[in-house]
């Protein structure tokens, strides 16, 4: 049995195994893939089940079905396919029962969803997809200990916070290291870690010897200077 | 600092040809694990040309020590310099497959995962792009100094899907970047300040597809050497059925030497210090 995978934006919307001998594809409700969009036509493909291949037509849609990024009327599909219809991917699933794929290591087989292209004959159809995305956050250290820093930006993945001039923040002081922490940009978030020198480094009233996670609102504190750790969202230039 | 290093290749049980290549490179402290994809040997390519794109280019720009402006694109400016010849190397290596997939035939569709480690004395850049990871371990926690570029672990991050069902996803293997599939790439890239006795591990899917994070850790924490530690890796992931190639690269950081020094060597500072400011002092009030 194949399964078709509806996805949209890199985002699966449903799977659908192919249980019937033929799945139409298309914006009216009595399509078993129903894809309610304007680019789409009311029947816009289908796929049949022919022995033990999968054969897929164009039903002379408007916008067109694309396999692999080759416009098609008819063609066999081969696992790990992608078929677009209008903004949205249906990527063609062969499993280990079908004999054409010869062994059933066949899912563990990387394979790359060609995100780019389909985007580039998207636009040449001028219906390119708009890409909502996340409002990208970036970290800030405010002071609170009466100095005159303010705020300051972490646009660096690794802020260094010491005494040396090369210092992403330059602090004064007698004890401060050259670079007493540091605070870097990991996949788990922000880490401030303590890097040398005789001032202490506390978060949120803790001494910290190697690192520390920090979240919003966490009090830093390295010898008399204290500041807030904070995320905002990133000003996008332009908007 | 002291670096001790040792990386290893295993074609695994089930797969007929090695696409995978890595790079141990101790004179730069260039650490590179890639894992190609494409029929016909182009796997293989793809990953080799990766890593002697990356190398070869990095060692030029290191070498000759080449502006940020002069570098493959436009630099990013949350980087280091060094950060930033990794990053333009990336690119570079991706050009380079993906214009050789596009001219001819027998290398049409291949493409390549990178995870990079660079460890120079105050610096550790680590970058990828696709799903060979990198981790490292630090005061006995592990952590993940890499991004999977996959469809799962893009539903994981956006809260649609949990760890546990990606798992399982019948789309786990399927990648949303790699190097050769398009024109340009953006690769994720960190930055860290090296700690004494950090534990870095490069490795391909083979391993992370039987091998689980708390299982990586347990075995990290218990071995000698880096040699030690790459075989029984690979040795777990043979047990297990090793239906992929395994690759891993482990470098273990000892002496970093963290400023903080002997006691008599603060004292000296700080009494050096005192100079400088009464130095300061003295001037000021001598005007």
């Amino acid at each position: 049995m194949a399964t078709l995978i509806l996805m949209f934006n890199k985002q699966v919307i449903k799977e659908y195994p192919l249980l019937k001998d033929s799945v139409s594809i298309g914006r009216q409700h009595d399509n078993t893939v129903v894809i309610d969009n304007l680019a789409v036509s009311g029947y816009h493909a289908r796929i049949d089940m022919a022995g033990s291949a999968y054969i897929l037509t164009d039903l002379q849609s408007t916008n067109g079905t694309f396999v692999n990024d080759e416009k098609i009327v008819s063609q066999k599909l081969a696992h790990g396919d992608n078929i677009a219809i209008g903004k949205h991917v249906l990527l063609f699933l062969a499993t280990e029962k079908v004999k054409e794929t010869g062994k059933k290591a066949s899912l563990n087989k990387t394979m790359v969803l060609d995100t780019m292209k389909q985007r580039k004959l998207l636009a040449k159809q001028q219906t390119a997809p708009s890409t909502p995305t996340a409002p990208e956050k970036v970290g800030v250290v405010s002071f609170i200990d009466g100095s005159d820093l303010g705020e300051i930006e972490l646009n660096k993945k690794l802020t260094k916070i010491g005494k040396a001039d090369s210092s992403e923040i330059k602090l004064a002081g007698m004890l401060m290291g050259a670079t007493a922490a540091t605070i870097s940009r990991r996949p788990s978030g922000y880490v401030i870690s303590f890097a040398g020198g005789m001032t202490k480094l506390k978060v949120n009233g803790q001494i910290v010897k190697e690192s520390a996670p920090l979240h919003d609102f966490d009090t830093i504190e390295l010898g008399s200077y204290r500041f807030q750790f904070y995320q905002k969202e990133k000003e996008v230039p332009g908007s | 600092m002291h670096l001790r290093t040792s990386g290893i290749s295993d074609i695994g049980l089930q797969r007929e040809g090695n696409e995978d290549s890595l790079l141990v490179e101790d004179s730069l402290g260039l650490y590179i694990v890639a894992d190609g994809m494409g029929g016909h040997l182009a796997g293989e390519v793809a990953s080799k040309v990766a890593v002697e794109m990356i190398n070869k280019s990095y060692r030029k720009w290191l070498m000759s020590e080449t502006p940020e402006d002069e570098l493959f694109g436009y630099p990013d400016r949350s980087l280091s310099r060094p950060g930033n010849y990794i990053l333009s190397s990336i690119r570079l290596a991706n050009r380079v497959i993906y214009e050789m997939a596009v001219v001819y035939d027998q290398y049409h569709g291949m493409g390549t995962t990178v995870s990079i480690v660079l460890v120079t004395s105050g610096l550790v850049v680590a970058a990828n792009v696709g799903d060979s990871r990198i981790y490292m371990v630090r005061d006995g926690r592990l952590e993940r100094l890499s991004k999977d570029h996959t469809i799962v672990s893009e539903q994981v991050e956006m809260g649609v899907m949990s760890a546990e069902e990606a798992a399982v996803s019948p789309l786990k293997h399927i990648l949303t970047r790699n190097l050769g599939s398009a024109e340009n790439v953006d690769a994720e890239i960190f930055e860290i300040e090296p700690s004494n006795k950090d534990r870095l591990i490069l490795c391909s899917d083979g391993l992370t597809d039987l091998v689980s994070d708390e299982e990586i850790l347990a075995v990290t924490k218990k071995a000698e050497d880096p040699e030690n530690l790459c075989q029984k890796f690979v040795q777990l992931a043979r047990s297990r059925g090793a239906h992929d190639n395994t690759t891993v690269v482990s470098v273990f950081l000892d002496d970093m030497g963290k400023r903080r020094g002997s006691p008599i060597k603060k004292i000296g500072m700080l009494f050096a210090d005192l100079v400088i400011s009464l130095q300061k002092f003295t001037k000021k009030s001598g005007k």
